[in-house]
């Protein structure tokens, strides 16, 4: 009970939030969240900060990176925009990722992770294959988001090729019945005419 | 229970505002907005300016309290700052140095 610290709904905080303690967030947080404890963000709360404790979990919304001593678990109802980082990192189906997912690694240099994350990022992908977002479960969880690519892919390729058969179907007949009807007369009525005084 | 504990152990720096009723066991520096009421318990530091309903202190604050209803002040507090407060009420073993301003 003592060390139980509650920021409860219709509260808002800006401002660093810093302890030993472990914290349960249900209302808005601004500024920065470091605590040696656990930090817990509720439905509902929203969080526009860097958290970093010794576990996160996340049932609200969130806006920073969140960095776990052991572990950040994201439940259902979560949307975090920024990077998680980890040495155990969860991610339930009905949450919300937009950033970077690193999972091991060392969690007291984050400066030293930023600089290994192009080597470390293919390593800590098979480690949690359910996190890579190409991986079809995520696909499958959020069809919003593979679908621009493979509408891109597909949508040149479509309108390509009705066009490129109704070329073909507008030069097939005109090569078998003779000459085409012209869409634009060659010449104007009298320019032949009118091309002969010239050279005259 | 309160809806907000700020436990021991935590300490916030910046501006809080709330609807809602706030227990402080922990440290807050800055500014400490609330409709409803503050208690500060035993342990309890606010070095800030607080504008709240029903305040009851028995940790330290140090800044000045506006309070639309009562201030205790109650054993074992130290209140360093001015009070502006429709009632007051100091118990005896509480510390205080500031002013007292009441609706008169």
């Amino acid at each position: 009970m003592a060390l139980l610290t509650v920021i409860g709904r219709g509260v808002r905080v800006r401002g660093r939030v810093t302890g030993e303690a472990d914290l349960t967030i249900a209302g808005h947080v601004e500024g920065e969240v470091a605590v040696a404890g656990d930090v817990t963000i509720e439905a509902g709360g929203l969080v526009g900060a860097n958290v970093s404790a010794r576990s996160v979990v996340v049932r609200g919304a969130v806006k920073g990176d969140l960095t776990g001593e052991e572990l950040v678990r994201l439940e259902d109802g979560a949307r975090v925009v920024g990077d998680l980082r980890a040495p155990r990192i969860a991610i339930a189906q009905g949450a919300l990722v937009r950033g970077l997912v690193q999972t091991g690694g060392a969690p007291s240099a984050p400066a030293r992770a930023r600089a290994e994350t192009p080597a470390a990022r293919p390593a800590a992908r098979p480690a949690a294959p359910e996190l890579a977002r190409p991986a079809p479960s995520a696909t499958a969880a959020r069809p919003a988001a593979p679908s621009p690519p493979s509408t891109l892919a597909g949508r040149p390729t479509a309108i390509a090729t009705p066009q490129a058969a109704r070329a073909a179907a507008n030069h097939a007949p005109a090569a078998r019945k003779g000459p085409p009807p012209p869409v634009v007369p060659a010449l104007k009525k009298g320019a032949k005419a009118a091309l002969k005084k010239k050279a005259t | 229970m309160a809806s907000t504990v700020i436990g021991a152990g935590i300490t916030i720096e910046g501006e809080i505002s709330a609807d809602d009723e706030i227990v402080v066991q922990g440290t807050i520096r800055g500014k400490l907005e609330a409709r409803e009421g503050v208690t500060v318990e035993t342990g309890g530091v606010v070095e800030a300016d607080i504008v709240s309903g029903p305040l009851s202190v028995s940790g330290h604050v140090t800044g000045n309290i506006t309070s639309s209803d009562r201030v205790d002040l109650l054993a074992g507090a130290k209140v360093v700052g001015n009070v502006k407060a429709t009632r007051i009420t100091i118990a005896d073993g509480a510390q205080f140095k500031g002013n007292v301003d009441m609706d008169v």
